[in-house]
């Protein structure tokens, strides 16, 4: 457990840590590029997904609202029972756990591919883990004093780069539109992306510690929306400068067009991206090992500080395995249906019997 | 006392910064600037020109080269890249590559099949230009150098780059390609270099021998989805620029309309700026390509009995030049439709963009489809300058 005073945040900070969180993923893999459609409609897959995000999380964002003073695995306690609660922070132990080693392990991937390919998995790794640790330990409110000088510098790359790339731009590779893909595969499309949506058990894990409770709705619609924003403005032009079958070719779609960026004879532009998505990445991670040990913490009754060095052990060791013997990115198999399970059980399914608990013993919990 | 630690720690980290695994000394990479892969033997033969970092301009008194080349093979291209290490003293080094030159026996073979290593690589640069040597092997071409760049890449890089005024030829780069080689209703086109005997102008003795072949990028290459099948020449590589609308400069000759004289003479205007709109429509069944050509230009020259200083007279240069133009794409459309029957112009993507639905169900014969279709060629010029004369010099201008 840990000490919700002295580590209050703001609304700023709380919103552009899960915007930056959620982009994330849109910069380092792009995975709507390869989701249904997978046509050139992407993008309005991914821009309808706001909608679907929105509905998917009402049950969580809802107990968040009624219990804002606990934090998520406090308020599957307080409705299921502490047996039946502590089962279930275990569940949420394990997929911020799981989460935070698939977070690393694309980390440790790009690295060794576009920077270091020499160098050992267990180097990157440990100096990732080493970096994220010291980060974490210092706290929720550093986290996010620690976003709130690096979202803007990630959200301004992203946006100079955007600008620098635009003589590659082809609009027509955004033609046709609606044709070849149906509603409902844009809708199958939308409803994909939006049950991926993780950051929001951050979100419900940081409620109690905001300043103003009041915030976590606004919070909420803000930082889908704006971080949906953000990741369609990194697929249509991708998708105009390399076209969507090229971009469903590679691992890096994003980090492949900002190769392409050329200004006279200047290239290279693709070290900014890899700046801003190193710092990005180890806030995420960071962040996440900040919830991981939060979740232990709340399982054990014991302060967050003490797992903080046992868990980055345990990541370093299973990154390392993991990333010695597959690719997460090359071969998304099994990997993406894991994710894809254990962000519905504990997004969309846990939330949902939890709320359903809470309507029937209503009275008894007020 | 805890800071001061803190700090020593992080003292003896910088330690660490100064490189790891993945340290890249200078002195020990071949930083090449153009590639040339081949065929021979059924095995993947790769030329690589290096930068010989020794030669500078006293070096060269002593006979280094300011570039040095290296060849390897291998059963595939990474094969070829290893096996290069075992005869050249430093790691080819690719980020700063600008042109990849394929064989054309290699071409033929098939491209895409052969060249995933180039995607694959991090080290490759998608921005490099592609080029198909012409009747030749990319290694006869890649020692060429009549230029004064004094690196034989940046040689040929140069003659991509002008391109820009002269449109008879094509930049493609890798990307560019790839992206083409994925879309149904385009096959890709790329540059083409061929190695021409040249005239020795300068026959001073003391001079020493100069260069007897000139490199020549004029023309393209055409491509049955990723198999060379042909060449265009350079007027059918101008007017394929103006179908897919990359012309950025260049000079359009045409006869000049006067009516005493002969026809022989011609005139001619620069480019100041291009439009080309493709389009498709379906008329009683019909399948009818059109495209719309709006060119800015200003006089380049006048040869002929006319006063262009007349509105009427600029007028008939406007539509004269109109009519060149819609020939030269005319004639190049007939060629491809009678001679490779496949559509390198685009217009299968207009189609799909414009009729998706239709699309779906002559998808796969649309190459079929395209070399029967009609054409309906519109050229718009439009001539705002005359440069610093009016009339023609042969002229007396009378008021």
């Amino acid at each position: 457990m840990e000490n919700t005073k002295i580590n209050k945040v703001s609304y700023n900070q709380v919103l552009l840590l899960i915007v930056l969180y959620r982009i994330m993923v849109g910069l380092t893999y792009m995975p709507a590029v390869n989701t249904t459609p997978a046509n050139q409609d992407v993008w309005i897959a991914t821009l309808l997904s706001i909608f679907y995000t929105i509905l998917f999380n009402l049950p969580i964002i809802y107990l968040s609202n009624k219990f804002n003073k606990l934090n998520l695995l406090e308020i599957t306690e307080k409705i299921m029972g502490k047996f039946l609660g502590k089962i279930i922070g275990v569940i949420y132990f394990i997929t911020f756990l799981f989460s935070n080693i698939i977070f690393v392990g694309t980390l440790v991937e790009i690295l060794n591919t576009a920077l270091f390919p020499v160098t050992p998995t267990w180097f990157t790794t440990l100096i990732i883990m080493l970096t994220c640790a010291y980060i974490s330990s210092r706290g929720l409110r550093n986290i996010g004093r620690l976003g709130e000088i690096i979202v803007p510098i990630v959200i301004f790359t992203i946006f100079l780069i955007i600008i620098l790339g635009y003589k590659n731009y082809n609009i027509k590779e955004l033609l046709p539109v609606f044709s070849d893909s149906t509603f409902g595969q844009i809708n199958l499309g939308a409803i994909n992306t939006s049950m991926k949506f993780f950051d929001i058990l951050v979100l419900v894990m940081i409620t109690p510690n905001l300043e103003n409770k009041k915030d976590l709705n606004r919070i909420f619609v803000k930082s889908i929306v704006y971080s949906i924003l953000i990741v369609v403005g990194c697929i249509i032009p991708t998708q105009m400068t390399v076209g969507i079958e090229l971009a469903k070719h590679m691992n890096f779609p994003f980090l492949t067009f900002t190769r392409m960026i050329q200004i006279g004879e200047i290239q290279g532009f693709d070290l900014l991206y890899m700046i801003c998505w190193i710092m990005g990445n180890t806030t995420k991670i960071s962040g996440y090992l900040y919830f991981t040990t939060i979740t232990l913490g709340e399982i054990a009754n014991k302060k967050n500080q003490i797992f903080i060095i046992p868990i980055s052990i345990i990541m370093f060791v299973l990154v390392t395995i993991l990333k010695d013997s597959r690719s997460i990115l090359g071969v998304p198999q099994p990997a993406n249906t894991v994710i894809s399970v254990v962000s519905i059980t504990s997004i969309i399914v846990i939330p949902s019997v939890m709320l359903i608990v809470y309507f029937f013993r209503k009275k008894r919990l007020n | 006392m805890k800071k001061i630690i803190f700090l020593n720690i992080l003292l003896i980290l910088i330690l660490f910064l100064t490189g790891c695994w993945d340290s890249k000394e200078l002195n020990k990479l071949g930083i090449s600037l153009i590639m040339g892969y081949d065929v021979e033997n059924g095995k993947v033969l790769l030329t690589v020109g290096f930068i010989n970092p020794a030669s500078t301009q006293e070096g060269d008194m002593e006979g280094n080269l300011s570039v040095k080349y290296a060849q390897g093979t291998g059963n595939t291209i990474l094969e070829a890249f290893r096996d290069i290490t075992l005869k050249f003293d430093r790691r080819v080094f690719a980020s700063h590559n600008k042109v990849i030159i394929f064989g054309e026996d290699f071409a033929k073979q098939g491209l895409v099949g052969h060249i995933d290593e180039l995607m694959r690589d991090r080290e490759q640069r998608e921005t490099s230009y592609i080029l198909i040597a012409k009747g030749a092997k990319a290694y006869d071409i890649m020692g060429v150098n009549p230029g004064l760049e004094q690196i034989p890449a940046n040689y040929v890089l140069e003659l991509i780059k002008n391109t820009n005024s002269n449109p008879k030829a094509m930049s493609v780069n890798f990307i560019e390609y790839i992206k083409h080689y994925y879309h149904n209703g385009h096959h890709p086109m790329t540059g083409i270099v061929e190695k021409r005997e040249k005239e020795i102008i300068n026959k001073s003795p003391d001079i020493g021998p100069t260069s007897e072949y000139e490199l020549s990028i004029i023309g393209s290459a055409v491509f049955d989805r990723d198999k060379l099948v042909g060449y265009l020449n350079g007027n059918d590589t101008k007017a394929l620029n103006f179908f897919l609308d990359k012309i950025k400069g260049g000079v359009i000759t045409f006869h000049t309309p006067v009516s005493e004289s002969s026809s022989d003479e011609l005139s001619s205007v620069y480019i100041i700026k291009n439009k080309t709109k493709n389009d498709i429509e379906i008329l009683d069944g019909r399948i009818i390509l059109k495209t719309k050509v709006k060119l800015t230009s200003s006089m380049g020259e006048v040869i002929g009995n006319i006063d262009i200083s007349k509105e009427e007279n600029i007028k008939k240069m406007e539509e004269a030049c109109s009519k060149a133009i819609e020939e030269a794409l005319e004639a190049a459309v007939k060629k491809v439709q009678k001679e490779y029957k496949l559509d390198i112009f685009g217009f299968g993507i207009v189609f799909h963009r414009k009729y998706p639905s239709q699309w779906k169900n002559i998808e796969s014969n649309w190459d079929e489809i395209f070399s029967e279709a009609e054409f309906q060629i519109e050229v718009d010029t439009n001539i705002i300058r005359t440069g610093l004369i009016n009339t023609p010099i042969n002229r007396i201008k009378v008021e």
